[in-house]
């Protein structure tokens, strides 16, 4: 990603309105933006979802291959989560091998929902020592106005749920729902004019410091965590933010939930 | 080439997904739909679904890629790793690396490159869903894409592919068409004046059938001509 | 700085909308302006716009564009980056501008830039001279031109800025009433907004607006109905 030029002006706009509980584009502290998330879009994938937060699009597709276990967990198959930021969704992200931004979205993504156990891998095996399936998620950016940790792993977890396995494609049974357990949602909280804000768009990750990603799973248990970027942060500042996170994560679910239900 | 028992038509001359050999696939485009891009257009052609962004103009970064007389186009196709049914490892493909040269090549024929010396203007294709004329779906939403970021061109490319399938002239090849048939001619034209900026073959077809296909494609082009003009002017309010 | 002029009109059915390609017939003496061109003796629309009859001229007004500097525009510059003694510009053109040291408001000494001026920073400049290559100069040498070290920016399209400014600045005056801010509207599209923060939330509601529906009739009004609110 190239490094866009940060105005001083804004970084100082942003420290004054934060001084007067204001965000740049009018929203409160804790507030996202508008969510459009729909599923079963792509044709050609077994599960996908496209989530809208904002000016920010993003697709999830889940495909399927056909893996040999490997020789120390012959009952096992796969799951891999990989992530492309490219050049179509923003001014500044360039063409190339992946960056480091795009990997670190990936393997966030990734660890949030891998962590949480909502994928058995041996529930993935078909014959023990030969066949087993690989679930792979590509996670694909349209258009990049901020936080794109949070519409990735939204993405990602409602194409999972809503996934079918092409048993009949591979010729090793009939098709079936793929079984995922629990619904692991990601929040993101970004220090904006030095303090934590909830899903920030593009001018205020411009302008801001560090951010926290924190996964929950359905009891809001803790599953993963991430600090990005230069700063800091207390332990007061965590707890608010953790708080914050538990119940923004049980309203994702239950609106993961309905999609699926409606299906 | 060749699955001998391909029938891309039945007995009354109707191919498998309910066209005649003279039939477009359905098409419907609409503009603006990367908000933060310059300019951009997504494309739905049958099954295909293809997205294109453009950024620019701008200054071209490094200094030794820049042309003083004029802009350069810096093109990219890419095809997502969900969009076909076997699944598409990212990275480096020769492929989309040679689709996205000859995209820079047809555009390139038409945009008011003198018009920016010393910049770039950036395409940016990517293919969400495939099901046969990837490339011309690619060239066509790029078009609307730069006519809605108001890249000056002397008029907007328009890509179709048409070809042949069992010894039958086909207009726009579907999927199994395209991979069971014997021909396929993709082609980029110029409306207003029929001209050719982009012009690809493969296969085996006379000189006839050549001929019939060329004119499918300029009739083809025409169409979605149309169906462009009006999601750009929809796209600016529709009839002022 | 604020210029004298008119929104193009916008009146019922008189305005026409081109494509790039298409044939403007009926025009056979016409002079090709902005955004036409000649063509085997046929004038053929550049871009996406609305056809514009001035007399003679026949000219496109773009609906999306990309600023481009002329000489004598005031414009609202970014630092990008600098050598020991020029400054390299984003102007949000198509090409950088640069300041160089002797166009700079502080006697600068030569490999001290960075003191005065620096990567991010922005800067009310004019744009002093534009060759065929579109290599830039900027200045900042003139009254008013200065590095702006409060209040915020804002980016416009460049086709919207005569309905910003409205006729004879009236809108411009509308909007520094509405927010009680100093504003300065760069040719480059990029507008500086001074003063508390609420005017300047209002004020920015208010560009909003505008750039989403300059193109319908009725825009005073709703502006209006917005710092009536």
């Amino acid at each position: 990603m190239a490094i866009p030029i940060i105005p001083s002006l804004l970084r100082e706009s942003l420290a004054e309105m934060a001084s007067t509980e204001e965000r740049i584009d009018g929203r409160s502290r804790y507030e996202g933006r508008n969510l459009e998330i729909e599923v079963d879009c792509l044709a050609n994938a077994e599960g996908s979802c496209r989530v809208r937060m904002g000016d920010t699009i993003v697709l999830a597709g889940v495909k399927f291959q056909l893996m040999t276990p490997y020789p120390d967990r012959p009952t096992e198959g796969g799951l891999m989560t990989s992530a492309e930021v490219r050049p179509v969704c923003g001014p500044n992200w360039e063409a190339g091998p992946p960056s480091e931004e795009s990997i670190e979205l990936g393997r966030v993504v990734d660890r949030g929902i891998r962590e949480s156990g909502c994928i058995n891998t041996t529930e993935l095996c078909i014959l023990p020592g030969e066949k087993a399936w690989q679930v792979i998620i590509d996670l694909f950016a349209i258009s990049d106005d901020g936080n794109m940790f949070d519409a990735f792993a939204l993405a990602a977890i409602a194409a999972l749920r809503t996934a079918t396995v092409p048993a009949e494609r591979f010729d090793v049974g009939e098709d079936y729902r793929l079984p995922v357990k629990g619904t692991p949602i990601m929040c993101s909280y970004h220090k904006v004019g030095g303090r934590f804000v909830f899903d920030a768009n593009k001018r205020e990750e411009l302008g801001g410091d560090e951010r926290i990603h924190i996964t929950l799973g359905d009891e809001g248990h803790v599953h993963s965590l991430q600090k990005g970027l230069r700063g800091v942060f207390t332990a007061t500042e965590f707890d608010e933010i953790m708080d914050q996170a538990q119940s923004r994560c049980a309203e994702l679910r239950e609106i993961v939930h309905n999609l699926e239900e409606s299906l | 080439m060749g699955y001998d028992n391909y029938q891309c038509m039945d007995a009354n001359g109707i191919r498998e997904d309910g066209r005649k050999a003279d039939e477009m696939r359905p098409v419907e485009i609409v503009c603006g739909v990367i908000p933060v891009a310059d300019g951009s257009a997504r494309i739905k052609w049958g099954k295909n679904e293809a997205i294109a962004a453009v950024y620019g103009p701008m200054e071209a970064h490094p200094r030794k890629i820049q042309r003083q007389d004029r802009a350069i186009l810096d093109v990219r196709y890419n095809m997502a790793p969900f969009s076909t049914t076997d699944r598409i490892r990212p990275g480096f493909n020769r492929r989309s690396r040679e689709i996205g040269k000859v995209t820079r090549d047809a555009l390139e024929s038409v945009v008011d490159l003198e018009l920016y010396p010393r910049s770039k203007i950036r395409v940016e294709i990517e293919i969400i869903c495939a099901e046969a004329g990837t490339r011309c779906c690619g060239i066509t939403a790029a078009s609307v894409a730069l006519a809605d970021a108001g890249i000056p061109m002397s008029d907007m490319v328009v890509s179709v592919a048409a070809g042949k399938c069992n010894g039958i002239v086909l207009m726009d090849l579907n999927k199994p068409e395209d991979n069971y048939g014997e021909a396929d001619l993709p082609m980029g034209i110029l409306p207003m004046t029929d001209e050719i900026v982009f012009l690809q073959m493969d296969g085996d077809l006379s000189m006839e059938e050549f001929k019939q296909c060329w004119d499918y494609n300029v009739k083809a082009a025409h169409d979605v001509h149309a169906i462009m003009v009006e999601a750009l002017r929809t796209r600016y309010g529709g009839d002022v | 700085m604020s210029e004298d002029s008119t929104p193009p009109e916008q009146a019922s059915g008189a305005v026409r909308l081109v494509h790039p390609g298409e044939r403007i017939g009926g025009h056979d003496g016409a002079e090709a302006g902005h955004g036409i061109r000649r063509i085997d003796g046929e004038l053929v629309a550049m871009r996406m716009g609305t056809l514009q009859e001035n007399g003679q001229t026949v000219s496109v007004e773009p609906l999306s564009s990309r600023y481009t500097p002329r000489a004598g525009d005031l414009v609202i510059g970014l630092v990008e980056g600098m050598t020991n003694n020029i400054w390299f510009m984003d102007i949000g053109a198509s090409f950088n501008a640069i300041l160089p040291m002797s166009l700079a408001p502080w006697k600068v000494e030569f490999g001290a830039v960075r003191e005065h001026l620096g990567v991010g920073e922005a800067v009310l400049c004019r744009v002093q001279e534009v060759d065929e290559t579109h290599s830039a100069v900027a200045t900042m040498k003139g009254m008013g031109l200065r590095k702006l070290k409060s209040g915020m920016l804002e980016t416009i399209p460049p086709h919207i800025i005569p309905a910003v400014i409205g006729k004879g600045g009236a809108m411009l005056q509308t909007l520094k009433d509405l927010g009680d801010c100093r504003i300065v509207v760069g040719q480059n599209g990029r507008v500086w907004l001074d003063g508390e923060q609420d005017g300047m939330r209002e004020i920015r509601s208010a560009l909003k607006l505008i750039r989403d529906t300059a193109h319908l009739p009725g825009l005073k009004e709703r502006v209006d109905a917005l710092a009536g609110e």
